[in-house]
């Protein structure tokens, strides 16, 4: 099953961000059994005109670094268990046909739009009077000089208006053309702001409407399941310096988010429309913190990983473990009633940690997201010491060159660069989220609220060594890993630590 | 898997001819007339054999399966346990022959030939160690990776 993901906007790339983080620890779809899906390939597709976007940007290299790491594990295989086990395709990738021209990139190439400012794409100084006069109703002066490569500046007004020319594209054709029986699609994006409200129902209307274009597959499209993540305001945004620019406003936040959602009930999700096939709601508002003023062209829009987005990032997880039959009229294909979901934490506080989740999000994200931070303890302070010596002389051997191979160097920099940077900005948000305590490579101490459990002398201890000696175990007479070294370390660290974090810790799942 | 079964073949294979050949081998590498000839009427050369061979291939499984740590898997900690072995399997081996020496006093020659037996029992220690070594978890690739 692939499951294309539009990312909208600036919050789309921000959950897509904490996607990736799950992924790479290896959380992955679970069928009614808790058996992983198999056959899943995510394709992100990331719609945001403001390229200069600094969340966007961290994203993409995200999504690079991942790609490069995958492959080097698994190749195109895309059933793997463990570390970066879901395979994530760009849309170029999953295309084998050659007659579209489309970017090597995860960002849907918006040329047709961001290139103007809005004035021109709509051709305000071509129309006659009246319908400038029109216009000029709808849109707001700063909005029709709006330069599109800035984004929608909280405008779905101008967005509605410029995305639909999405399904003109090279992009869209190619994903429609791709797109095949059993694949799934998800929107990511926010209702509170231009890029994201105004681009999910464009993109379900165009996708819906899929017989007016020109694809082999627009059955398949019509009918196809789709999911939804609508992140209701989580944030605010301090003042401008200039008083007078009011492009964007915290107070129109509820009241644009009151009026997109009437909009989607009229369109998308209400009684009778079914656009949807599932929609997620998230919230959190009141517990925000104020991110610097920016409509775009102020500074480069790097705002800090929040909690809404980690628990965002479980939603295509979710969507993509619903059966069939849930989402669809086994007998028609017709899509069932829209099924909503909202989220809530077991315990409300602003001092979030493993405890605070539901039985549902700390069996999904636990134990993967404690594996990560362990196999990034161990990388950082244990792996160069020991090579040489135990399982890295097992063919094939991990030596010393391995280290400063593409690999490492984008697995132990690049990535756990960003995972850290992921982890810091989560803790240190408003919702303070305390996963794992800030600076600490001690094993023993590294969870937040977790410790290991008593053994006869004192604590289980848990350190490099006892990982080490649990790797030098499985490791032995383990001839599965070809002349692959990468997927050898991975794999036996993703198993021993199976292993011991089962019998060293108390743990919250 | 073979090879290394092949490995403890040929070690088991090599004791046992040491000890079936010990005789001839400890007359070889130590001579004294009077202390050898009763060594060889005794039966001890094949005693001295078995003790050198108990000890190595008890020090050796105790490394890799008792001891058997990452803490204790480098060179030099393989080093020390021969050097262990080294040390104390001529101890034992002196007070054996001592003690069925009867009377006799072949106290120099005994101790002149139990450190002959420090090179025996180094070598036998190395053999012991490549015989068994493959299955350990931890110390496997010790002295030398495989």
């Amino acid at each position: 099953m692939k499951l294309f993901i539009f990312a909208i906007g600036g919050t789309g790339s921000r959950v897509l961000k904490s996607m990736i983080m799950l992924c790479a620890a290896g959380v992955r779809p679970v069928d009614a059994n808790g058996k992983p899906l198999q056959d899943v390939e995510l394709v992100p597709i990331i719609i945001d005109p403001h390229k200069s976007n600094a969340d966007l940007k961290r994203t993409e290299r995200l999504l690079s670094a991942y790609g490069t790491i995958r492959e080097k594990l698994y190749g195109k295989n895309a059933n793997a268990n463990g570390f970066f086990a879901t395979k994530i395709s760009s849309l170029k990738e999953v295309v084998s046909s050659t007659q579209v021209p489309l970017d090597d990139s995860f960002i849907f190439n918006l040329a047709a739009v961001e290139n103007y400012k809005f004035r021109d794409f709509i051709s305000y100084n071509t129309m006659n009077e009246p319908n400038q006069a029109l216009t000029s109703l709808l849109f707001a002066d700063y909005q029709l000089e709006n330069k599109m490569s800035i984004g929608f500046v909280g405008s779905p007004n101008i967005g509605s208006v410029a995305l639909n020319s999405i399904k003109d594209s090279n992009e869209f054709k190619a994903f429609a053309n791709v797109f095949a029986d059993g694949d799934r699609i998800f929107f990511i994006s926010s209702i509170f702001g231009g890029t994201g409200a105004a681009g999910f129902p464009i993109i379900v209307k165009n996708i819906r409407q899929a017989k007016n274009i020109d694809a082999k597959n627009k059955a398949f499209l019509q009918k196809a399941p789709i999911g939804g993540l609508t992140v209701l305001p989580y944030f605010s945004l301090m003042e401008s310096d200039d008083k007078q620019d009011k492009r964007i406003d915290n107070a129109d936040f509820i009241v644009k988010t009151q009026s997109a959602l009437e909009y989607y009930n009229n369109t998308l999700t209400g009684n009778g429309r079914n656009a949807v096939n599932a929609i997620f709601y998230l919230g959190d508002h009141g517990h925000n913190s104020p991110y610097a003023y920016d409509p775009g062209d102020k500074r480069d829009q790097h705002d800090p990983a929040h909690l809404i987005e980690m628990v965002g990032a479980m939603a295509p997880f979710k969507f993509m473990s619903m059966s069939d039959s849930e989402l669809s009229d086994p007998a028609t294909g017709e899509p069932l009633p829209t099924k909503a979901f909202e989220y809530g934490l077991e315990r409300d506080t602003d001092f979030v940690d493993f405890s605070c989740f539901g039985q549902e999000t700390r069996s999904m994200i636990y134990r993967p997201l404690v594996k990560m931070h362990l196999l990034y303890i161990f990388l950082r302070t244990g792996l160069d010491g020991i090579i040489g010596q135990g399982f890295t002389e097992d063919a094939p051997k991990i030596t010393r060159e391995f280290t400063g191979t593409q690999f490492y160097r984008v697995l132990t920099q690049q990535f756990f660069d960003s995972y850290i940077e992921w982890l810091t900005e989560l803790l240190h948000n408003r919702r303070h989220v305390t996963l794992f305590n800030e600076g600490e490579m001690d094993m023993n101490k590294a969870i937040h609220k977790v410790l290991t459990k008593k053994g006869l002398f004192g604590n289980k201890k848990v350190d490099n060594d006892v990982f080490k000696a649990e790797m030098n175990r499985l490791s032995r007479d383990n001839n599965r890993y070809g002349s692959n070294p990468e997927l050898k370390l991975m794999d036996l660290f993703y198993t021993a630590a199976e292993k011991i974090i089962t019998d060293r810790y108390n743990n919250l799942n | 898997m073979r090879d290394k079964v092949i490995f403890l073949i040929i070690g088991a294979v090599i004791s046992v001819l040491f000890w079936f050949f010990s005789a001839v081998l400890y007359e070889a590498i130590y001579y004294v007339n009077g202390f050898s000839q009763f060594m060889y009427n005794d039966g001890a050369y094949g005693i001295v054999a078995l003790i050198t061979i108990a000890m190595t291939w008890g020090m050796a499984a105790i490394y890799y399966y008792l001891i058997n740590s990452v803490k204790f898997d480098r060179w030099y900690h393989w080093l020390s346990m021969l050097g262990i072995t080294c040390l104390l399997t001529p101890v034992v081996c002196f007070f054996v022959i001592d003690a069925r020496m009867d009377g006799l006093d072949y106290g120099t020659y005994s101790f002149s030939f139990v450190l002959h037996n420090i090179l025996v029992a180094a070598i036998m220690f190395v053999i012991a160690s490549f015989s068994m070594r493959w299955w350990s978890s931890n110390c496997r690739h010790t002295p030398i990776p495989q």
